[in-house]
């Protein structure tokens, strides 16, 4: 039998940036580098062997050196028409290799795009294996969907290269719409729109037996996030010279920041309405006095300066589903990749065209490793139907002290689950305790949904406080509820089980969640009502208990007010209209008596009769708070016991 | 004889399943394991490098007073700075230093290149910090090049 439990990592092989991600407990997890980022920029100096962002950090020292967007010339000919332009953008040399194929030639040495790819993997790789702590021999790697076979060779030889068997090699927007579970929703035709960096890709795929078929691709290998950016540039560069007469494109320090600054304010500008552009000190005038930049972008001007570069893209999208011979609005999902799609007027237009709101939940950096790593959970066999754990989507508790609503086991927790917790009787020589099971995430326990009720019976006569019943909770695989109540003294216990806890409708679960938001105020104070109550109960309890414990040890003045005061605690919980602060008044009064009868006591050498212990009943069950009282006699206050 | 055979296939289909459930279970059981270590490592990180983020935002403003700093010949300013350096700090950011150094992409990163010794630092852009010893920014900095005119 296979016992390999080695994990498959997926891979997303980028032109600008690539990004790992792997399956964990049935969810896909991207995996951050040794820098600590989620991304590595496809970068590599193969003589000094550096790849990522330390190759990109010397870019600009070693330009012949550096090479970038390799993906550009992955299983291409010299000939072919991208690797010219490609030849024109960039600072390394490519020549022919064996059979014509593109190869870079660097301090004399000639490298394929494959063996600079494999660098990039190999990276990729080791990060991998440091955060998993295991190593790592196979993956999964997306390649665009309009790579042909020389193309998807390449990429599966820079995989073997860098150690690493590569399992399959899947279509990015497939990999997109495996990210987003698309076919367990049975969508038959999916859009994937993907603006990243530097390229633009839309492709139309379909879905039929859970195989994905791609039925057209097109889009614009050199349009992307990054010409947005140039669009603010100079933007900024004209504004400044129009205010100030001097043109910043000659000072290359200023355009730095100013690069930095308007990729800056893009990014705001799709969560603000409008952002500042903020640089002192840019430049020196004419006359030597520094000059500064100081300019607000408005989201509305950024949507004017970029929206020829919006159109741009619909045209492909247009000719792809005419080749596909769809229309737009028979599309049954459209995905969003890249992270130039973050920008709203984007997401706008796409939703605009056909007619749908887009799936974009997922990062839109990450989302085809993400999808690579899906693919490669269901290859390892660890996700064979993807198992997905349900959720408990209410809080499950039982009523206490007070008909408030205690949890054991909260809203959203994953099941199968258990919980106990101890609990005691709230009076004394209490023969029983009633369990009643409650759902839902209001405090009070009336306004919960009772999910059954039983009764453990047979408890030995006691004080309050000192029997412990422990209550468990336990979820099973499939949702059902199982409360058990066990008195740990006698070892008597009782049972029930409740069905369908879990299976309310997703209304019923908002509907509940809601009414708890809508009443969260009124709810606390009147669970502060009742926590001041019983504090004020457990107080007359202690009252009382002390006055006998004293005897004649105390002052008659003091017992006394005590009594008085006892007296007057008592009359005013009878009242059905209370405020929390008069009780705690109350309470507080009282307890102020209390501790010079305490006081006395103690200067009496000796302690009396065991500790009293818990709070006074009104219900069966009770709630231990664990509070100490903070002033220090008060009578004999034992750990538990609310005295304040 | 019929009987005998399904019976033994029954077995063999259950101990396959048997070992299929145990290898999940084995399975989430691990990277359950995994995911422990890893949040106790995230969690020492996290208290070392949690205002890594806001750290990085206040650096852009020091450079902004820095450059106020080298215009105005304000006493006041100074000694604000000094005192705000003091506090980063505190929270264990230190400068790199950089200038006169060969260049080092582990540390920082090449903007520009100018007349000057061949891969020296000849001038920092913008000044670089460690946070408690990681790389919290890398320095930006003109390299030289004998070549450059």
């Amino acid at each position: 039998m296979n016992n390999k439990m080695t994990k498959i990592i997926g891979i997303d092989l980028g032109t600008t940036n690539s990004c790992v991600a792997v399956m964990e407990g049935g969810k896909p997890k991207v995996i951050p580098t040794s820098e600590g980022e989620n991304l590595i920029p496809s970068v590599v100096e193969p003589v000094k062997n550096l790849v990522g962002r330390v190759a990109k950090r010397q870019m600009v020292l070693n330009p012949e050196n550096t090479i970038y967007s390799i993906k550009r010339l992955m299983g291409r000919k010299i000939t072919d028409e991208q690797v010219e332009k490609t030849q024109k953008m960039v600072g390394y040399k490519i020549k022919a290799g064996k059979n014509d194929m593109a190869v870079v030639e660097i301090e004399g040495k000639e490298y394929t795009p494959q063996e600079i790819s494999a660098k990039i993997l190999q990276k990729a790789k080791k990060d991998a294996e440091a955060y998993l702590g295991e190593k790592i021999t196979e993956a999964v790697i997306t390649v665009p969907a309009y790579f042909n076979d020389a193309q998807r060779q390449a990429t599966k030889q820079a995989g073997e290269i860098s150690g690493l068997e590569v399992k399959r090699i899947i279509n990015e927007p497939t990999a997109s719409s495996l990210a987003y579970g698309l076919e367990k929703k049975k969508a038959e035709t999916i859009a994937v729109y993907d603006l990243g960096g530097g390229t633009f890709d839309i492709s139309i795929l379909e879905l039929g037996d859970g195989v994905y078929e791609v039925k057209a691709t097109n889009g614009d290998t050199f349009l992307g996030g990054d010409d947005f950016d140039q669009r603010v540039i100079e933007w900024i560069v004209a504004e400044f010279k129009k205010e100030n007469g001097i043109d910043l494109t000659t000072d290359k320090q200023a355009m730095q920041r100013i690069r930095d600054a308007a990729e800056k304010a893009k990014v705001e500008l799709s969560s603000s309405k409008e952002t500042e552009i903020n640089q002192p000190f840019i430049t020196q005038g004419k006359s030597g006095q520094p000059l500064h930049l100081t300019m607000k972008l408005s989201r509305a001007k950024l949507e004017e300066l970029v929206d020829d570069l919006i159109d741009k893209t619909m045209k492909p999208v247009e000719a792809c589903l005419k080749d596909a011979k769809l229309d737009p609005k028979k599309i049954d999902q459209v995905i969003l990749v890249g992270g130039q799609t973050r920008m709203p007027k984007v997401e706008e237009k796409v939703k605009q065209y056909f007619g749908k709101e887009p799936n974009k939940s997922v990062n839109p950096d990450e989302v085809v490793a993400v999808g690579a790593a899906v693919q490669a959970g269901v290859l390892a066999g660890d996700v064979k139907d993807i198992l997905l754990l349900d959720v408990t989507p209410l809080t499950l508790g039982v009523e206490t002290l007070g008909s408030v609503s205690t949890a054991l086991i909260e809203r959203n927790a994953t099941i199968p689950t258990s919980k106990s917790q101890v609990f005691s009787t709230a009076a004394d020589n209490q023969p029983q305790v009633e369990i009643n099971v409650l759902q839902g995430e209001r405090p009070m326990a009336a306004d919960n949904k009772s999910l059954g009720r039983f009764i453990l019976d047979g408890i030995p006569p006691a004080q309050r406080g000192v029997p412990q019943i422990e209550v468990s909770f336990d979820i099973d695989a499939n949702g059902i509820l199982n409360v058990t109540a066990k008195d740990k003294g006698t070892g008597k216990e009782q049972s029930i089980t409740i069905k369908g806890s879990t299976g309310l409708s997703d209304e019923e679960v908002d509907k509940m969640t809601k009414e708890a938001e809508k009443h969260a105020e009124e709810d606390k104070l009147k669970k502060e009502l009742v926590e001041a109550r019983n504090q004020a109960d457990t107080l007359v309890f202690t009252a009382e208990k002390t006055l006998k414990d004293a005897g004649d040890k105390a002052d008659k003045k003091d017992k006394d007010e005590v009594e008085e005061e006892i007296k007057r605690v008592k009359e005013l919980l009878k009242q059905e209209d209370l405020t929390k602060e008069k009780i705690e008044e109350a309470t507080k009064s009282l307890s102020e008596k209390l501790q010079k009868v305490g006081a006395a006591m103690y200067q009496e050498k000796g302690k009396e009769s065991p500790p009293a212990s818990g709070e006074n009943s009104k219900d069966k069950e009770k709630k231990k708070t664990g509070k100490k009282g903070d002033k220090e006699d008060k009578g004999k206050a034992e750990e538990g016991e609310v005295v304040e | 004889m019929i009987k005998i055979m399904t019976k033994k296939i029954k077995e063999k289909e259950f101990k396959l399943k048997v070992e299929d459930l145990t290898n999940k279970w084995k399975r989430a059981l691990a990277d359950y394991a995994n995911l422990e270590k890893r949040v106790g490592q995230e969690k020492s990180d996290f208290v070392k490098y949690a205002n890594a983020c806001l750290i990085d935002k206040l650096l852009g403003v020091l450079d902004d007073l820095e450059r106020a700093e080298a215009h105005l010949k304000s006493e006041g300013l100074s000694l604000a700075l000094s005192q705000f350096r003091s506090v980063l700090k505190t929270e264990g950011v230190e400068e790199i230093k950089v200038e006169g150094e060969n260049f080092d992409p582990e540390k920082m990163d090449c903007s520009e290149m100018v007349k000057g010794a061949k891969n020296k630092v000849i001038k920092v852009v913008q000044k670089g910090y460690f946070l408690n010893q990681k790389i919290l920014r890398p320095a930006k900095v003109k390299v030289g090049s004998p070549s450059k005119v």
